[in-house]
């Protein structure tokens, strides 16, 4: 559905995540890597109800459908694809692989990933933002996924990213929140929606980013790595919506001190 | 001495060690696995806990690599050697008939493999000769990368030039095994030939990926020496080059010598039981690293290591030069010991809960 919005990040009382003008229900977005095979990625995606999955341009295959991951999620009804760049080692192959994926997708949106390191597949700053500005410039609605560092985030916004995607740790990690004072960071300056990409492992852990203010999740090993993909699927809506409702309704302020029933101060009076 | 290791690669000081079960569990508990835990899991002492190794593995392999086996195929494009490898099946000294493939031969054999829907392909020639030099191995890479998304090559150590004028025509990466790192049995093994320069060989993987290559796969043929050093200079190996090619995309492969073309004996037969522990123990050590096993070993090793350790496997493989469009045959370099086709491996890989991955790179970076 299309909105007047660029890019909504959720204040209390909004309820749709708006991304590139595209307006979602869903705050759950899906990576299909690392399943044990294409009808159980399928399953999964449906039972997350989400509407927006990451797909790797490197997994298109047009010329062998059964090891194709894009065409069977191309025909999912109400779940619009990402492509990403996961294989660029630089901002000049990023955009290469992201202008390759729209026109085999069709999809304008772009997971703008930079791992220089195939081992530990950390996000590379510096590219990242190069390609991100470009891909912006040229008319894509680009969702990068970046180190957890605020002023890289701010620096993305003023390029016009549609949101940014810091991690919460290593991708496949299971690390969770790892970065959460600096996700936080994110949030609190960010006019765009930020969302939690990577290094999540339990759906609690998902609520927990909600609650502090993401707009969305990106999960992809923790669902696709569980016994029960589709029941991890499921879970992970339900975090999610946990979440958000909670952030929603307001959470109790925290405080280190008990206040003592008998005021300390009650002296002064 | 010119065939001594370097320090950085030598694993002298771990080989008098004798590890305790107390140390094995320690090793296999670690929060960060280091050489220690290594030498603790390829020591005879964790033979014992082969069964709490293979759950990690399995537990790491699933984080890291998912549920997927990627496949690739190596083609053999030449089998002239003036090497005198005294293990392999077309060292010099053998009797064997020698063939080079023409390039209207590769386009053939290129076409009855992407038939196949394989999309990542490892060429091979044996050591530099005037039948199978470097144009003729630079003219094969832009072939096949016509053709395949992700190519690659097992041909003779290079400069970095060369390397980097195969990385403009197309290839992605280089598999260099360095048999093995004890010197004295690299000298006894490498009779004679280029490939008796034991250090240039070390240092080969490093040129190629400084001169562009990105992938990078090594190992050691298991069976000519003693495992545990092989072992734990493999991994040092590996370390030195993640540490001074930091954007290196690297790969351990695990061939293990059983019977070889010409009926050359292992002088340190490794056991299935080993073979098994010794790639638990890497993957344990190297989550993120891809572990590689081949159709040199049987079928049934191959179905119990799938998702197991291993992240990647050859497929249908002919080691014969011309042995997948029918356009020539003779004996191979070693025998295949699992002969399936791609659907028969891909039915068993699925019937196991794991997806057969063909294509898991993109022209587009190259």
């Amino acid at each position: 559905m299309k909105s007047e919005v660029r890019n909504q990040k959720s204040e209390v009382g909004t309820q749709k995540l708006i991304l590139g003008g595209v307006e979602f229900t869903s705050r759950l977005i899906l990576g299909t890597g690392k399943f044990s095979d294409t009808q159980t990625m399928i399953q999964a995606i449906e039972a997350s109800g989400t509407e927006l999955v990451t797909v790797a341009l490197r997994r298109f295959n047009r010329d062998k459908p059964d090891d194709d991951l894009c065409a069977p999620l191309a025909k999912l009804k109400n779940v619009k694809l990402m492509p990403n760049t996961s294989g660029a080692m630089n901002a000049k192959e990023a955009v290469r692989a992201a202008q390759l994926g729209r026109e085999l997708s069709g999809s304008p949106f772009v997971k703008v990933e930079i791992h220089p390191n195939p081992h530990h597949l950390m996000p590379d700053a510096i590219e990242t933002y190069l390609a991100a500005k470009e891909l912006a410039a040229d008319g894509f609605i680009v969702l990068p996924y970046i180190p957890a560092d605020p002023v890289l985030a701010k620096k993305l916004e003023d390029v016009g990213c549609a949101a940014v995607m810091p991690l919460g740790a290593a991708i496949g990690s299971g690390g969770g929140l790892s970065t959460a004072e600096m996700i936080k960071l994110i949030i609190r300056d960010s006019n765009i929606p930020v969302i939690v990409d990577a290094g999540l492992r339990a759906p609690s852990e998902a609520a927990r980013a909600m609650e502090m203010g993401c707009d969305a999740c990106l999960v992809n090993s923790a669902i696709a790595a569980a016994n029960d993909p589709s029941g991890m699927a499921r879970a992970f809506a339900l975090g999610v919506k946990t979440g958000f409702a909670a952030r929603q309704a307001g959470l109790m302020p925290k405080s280190e001190v008990a206040v003592a029933s008998s005021p300390l101060t009650s002296f002064l009076s | 001495m010119s065939n001594s290791l370097p320090t950085w690669l030598d694993p002298s000081p771990w080989l008098n060690r004798i590890f305790s079960a107390a140390e094995v569990q320690r090793a296999l508990g670690a929060e960060s696995p280091d050489e220690k835990t290594l030498a603790a899991l390829l020591s005879p002492a964790a033979a014992d806990f082969i069964e709490p190794m293979a759950a990690r593995a399995q537990a790491l392999t699933r984080r890291h690599f998912g549920r997927t086996i990627q496949l690739y195929v190596p083609l053999y494009l030449s089998s002239f050697c003036p090497g005198g490898c005294a293990y392999c099946g077309f060292a010099s000294d053998r009797d064997t008939e020698r063939h080079k493939l023409s390039f209207d031969q590769v386009e053939t054999e290129l076409a009855a493999l992407k038939k196949m829907g394989l999309e990542e392909i490892l060429l091979l020639t044996g050591e530099r000769t005037p039948q199978a030099d470097f144009d003729y191995v630079l003219k094969c890479v832009e072939l096949a990368a016509n053709h395949f998304h992700k190519v690659t090559i097992e041909v003779f150590p290079m400069s970095e030039k060369e390397y980097g004028q195969l990385a403009e025509a197309g290839c992605t990466g280089v598999t260099l095994y360095q048999e093995t790192y004890h010197p004295q049995t690299y000298q006894q093994m490498h009779r004679w030939g280029p490939k008796s320069e034991m250090l240039e060989r070390i240092d080969a993987p490093g040129r190629a990926l400084g001169g562009g290559l990105r992938f990078a796969g090594l190992g050691a043929l298991l069976g000519l020496a003693d495992p545990q050093f092989d072992l734990l200079a493999l991994y040092r190996h590996v370390r030195h080059l993640q540490k001074t090619r930091w954007q290196a995309g690297l790969s351990i492969s695990f061939p293990r010598i059983q019977n070889e073309a010409g009926g050359f004996t292992a002088p340190h037969p490794v056991s299935e039981q080993q073979l098994a522990q010794f790639v638990f123990a890497f993957r344990i050590c190297l989550p993120d690293v891809p572990l590689v096993l081949s159709t040199r070993e049987s079928a049934a090793f191959r179905d119990g290591m799938a998702g197991l350790g291993c992240n990647k496997m050859s497929v249908a493989s002919k080691t014969t030069v011309g042995g997948y469009g029918d356009v020539g045959s003779d004996e191979g370099q070693f025998d295949v010991n699992d002969n399936r086709d791609v659907t028969t491996f891909c039915t068993m890989l699925r019937e196991r809960k794991l997806e057969p991955v063909f294509k898991n790179w993109d022209a587009a970076y190259r």
